[in-house]
């Protein structure tokens, strides 16, 4: 039952990621904002990394200290329209096709979530690599950046729920990226461009709630100063919570669907 | 061995909106049988085939394919079935290859079955050449016969067909249908849908016409329409513009009122299409009532013919089934 399970979800997933990387503009569309921003915001606030505040984040460039800010950016672009492929197949049957076939449902939305692991961590990774080729570091070496894209990687495969929720409730094409308008407040009230320290108050507690931020924090010491396993823990909690949250509500959403 | 590989009893589907899409239909397929649905849309055709694909749960009746209740058995249905929707459905960005082996696997065929099914179905469809390239850039027909080799690729016992030549060219429709032809002699038990006459006619061994969520009448193409029992009379009318053209038909229904072995007088573009039985007697006479009472009514051509599955249709629905507005797929819940 299980091997039945994983062998259907195995080879939809291949399928799934051969979609996502055949066609460039989807992964392009994915890299180009994180980067824009990585490059222009690197030069545009240069000095800003003399401001006290910094000092603690380990940080020697303010490059250093954007990027991981980018690469967790970039993992939250990989999935925000996520929604809209199963949405597709939906309307135009091709979802009907697996069904007629002596497959378990559940492998159909599975098929679409985990490949969006890869799809995170690959983007990410595509981030993190040019962050480097800018002058940032990886001061814990390959591992370090490994378990960077991990936790890209399962960031992204949580905050899916995001687009997949609101596209099987609605089964519009639109809402897909609706919660993508998030992406403003959640970036902006997040540790990525500036510390706490130099935050108001209440932002300040707004930021401590910030899913983002979590991975945030895990990914900046594993870049600038070295293993921070209580920060990487607290992401990893924070990410579990995401995604039971927002994946129970997807799969919750895609039975009702094909109910 | 049961004899019957698709039994219906009196299927019912209500839409949530009240829409009574299927209302009591009944019917069998035997072994190796090809059953055709003939009629217009939203007559619930596609309601019933989404059924029996166990795709749509029915609100009352039971059905079962091959052996097994679609509801309480859905998987072992899933297992005999294959199955071709109206339009293509098929993974744009996957190359043909990648389409036929990942329904495949699905059905669980071996690998090393699957590697030389998957290049039988590519050499039988004509698609060998286009193997690599993504379905995405095939024309219709290509599409249309890459989803059937995506339905065949388990050796289904059962093939359902929504529609198969839908939107294709006419070469294309023949050379489909010579191969559906194949795959019926094969003795694979089919049941499709269609609106287009001819293909009923070529292609079924038995036909049903359903109109309105029933089944009006089914049986043998020629049963239906030896039992229409009347010929086809076709009068081409000279008219000047449309008006001209209804007063004579007006004119031609006048003037026959009354004749003995007339069924039915149909208007048509062309002039009218009379419904006589014994035609070949009935002409002179015809011919004598069309020509007076200073009433003007140019006939310029006449033909007779035998009865169509057209004139079955239009006896037991009232319609013919060309005036129906071209299908354009209708987005369902499940």
């Amino acid at each position: 039952m299980i091997r039945d399970f994983f062998y259907e979800a195995w080879f939809l997933s291949l399928r799934t990621l051969r979609r996502f990387f055949r066609v460039p503009a989807n992964w392009i569309g994915i890299i180009l904002f994180p980067l824009i921003q990585l490059f222009v915001f690197s030069q545009l606030f240069k000095d800003i990394i003399q401001l006290p505040g910094f000092r603690s984040s380990g940080s020697g460039s303010y490059l250093a200290y954007l990027a991981p800010g980018q690469i967790a950016f970039t993992a939250f672009f990989a999935v925000a329209w996520s929604g809209s492929a199963i949405l597709v197949e939906y309307r135009n049957g091709y979802m009907d096709k697996l069904r007629a076939t002596p497959i378990y449902r559940t492998s159909i939305l599975v098929g679409e979530l985990a490949p969006l692991f890869i799809e995170s961590a690959i983007m990410a990774g595509g981030i993190l690599a040019l962050s480097v080729v800018l002058g940032a570091t990886i001061k814990t070496g390959l591992i370090g950046a490994a378990l960077i894209l991990v936790l890209s990687g399962l960031f992204g495969m949580a905050w899916a729920g995001t687009s997949f929720v609101p596209a099987l409730l609605t089964k519009s094409e639109q809402a897909t990226g609706t919660l993508s308008l998030l992406f403003f407040p959640i970036a902006f009230m997040s540790t990525a461009f500036v510390p706490p320290a130099l935050m108001p108050r209440w932002l300040q507690t707004v930021n401590s709630w910030n899913p983002i931020t979590f991975l945030i924090e895990a990914i900046r010491p594993l870049m600038v100063s070295g293993y921070d396993w209580a920060a990487i823990g607290k992401a990893l909690v924070a990410i579990a919570v995401l995604g039971l949250v927002l994946q129970s509500a997807t799969l919750w959403a895609f039975r009702r669907l094909t109910a | 061995m049961p004899s019957s590989v698709i039994e219906v009893e009196n299927l019912v589907k209500v839409y949530s909106g009240g829409t009574r899409a299927v209302d009591g239909i009944s019917f069998h397929v035997g072994a190796g049988e090809l059953l055709g649905f003939l009629g217009p849309n939203g007559a619930g055709k596609t309601t019933t085939i989404r059924i029996l694909a166990t795709l749509l749960a029915a609100t009352s009746g039971a059905a079962r394919v091959a052996g097994f209740d679609v509801t309480t058995q859905a998987s072992d249905v899933r297992r005999r079935l294959g199955l071709a929707m109206q339009t293509p459905t098929l993974d744009t960005f996957a190359t043909g290859r990648e389409n036929i082996e990942l329904i495949g696997r699905m059905h669980r065929v071996p690998r090393a079955e699957l590697k030389r099914r998957t290049d039988e179905l590519l050499e039988l469809m004509g698609l060998t050449a286009v193997a690599r390239k993504l379905a995405g850039t095939y024309s219709g027909g290509m599409r249309r016969r890459l989803d059937l080799a995506c339905a065949l690729v388990h050796r289904p016992q059962v093939l359902i067909l929504d529609e198969p030549t839908e939107g294709l060219d006419p070469q294309s429709r023949i050379a489909l249908w010579d191969e559906l032809e194949r795959i019926s002699q094969d003795g694979t038990t089919m049941l499709l849908t269609t609106h287009y006459m001819e293909e009923a006619d070529r292609l079924c061994n038995r036909v049903a016409i359903i109109d309105n969520g029933r089944i009006v009448v089914d049986g043998s193409p020629a049963d239906l329409k030896a039992g229409i029992g009347a010929d086809t009379v076709t009068l081409q009318l000279d008219a000047n513009g449309p008006e001209d053209l209804a007063r004579q038909q007006e004119d031609v229904r006048g003037l026959l009122r009354g004749f003995g072995s007339l069924e039915s007088v149909t208007p048509e573009p062309f002039g009218v299409r009379l419904a006589i039985r014994d035609a070949g007697r009935a002409i002179p006479e015809l011919m004598r009532r069309l020509d007076g009472n200073g009433r003007v009514v140019h006939v310029i051509g006449l033909a007779v013919g035998q009865p169509s599955l057209d004139d079955v249709f239009v006896k037991y629905t009232g319609r013919r089934i060309r005036a129906e507005a071209a299908d354009h797929p209708i987005i369902l819940g499940w």
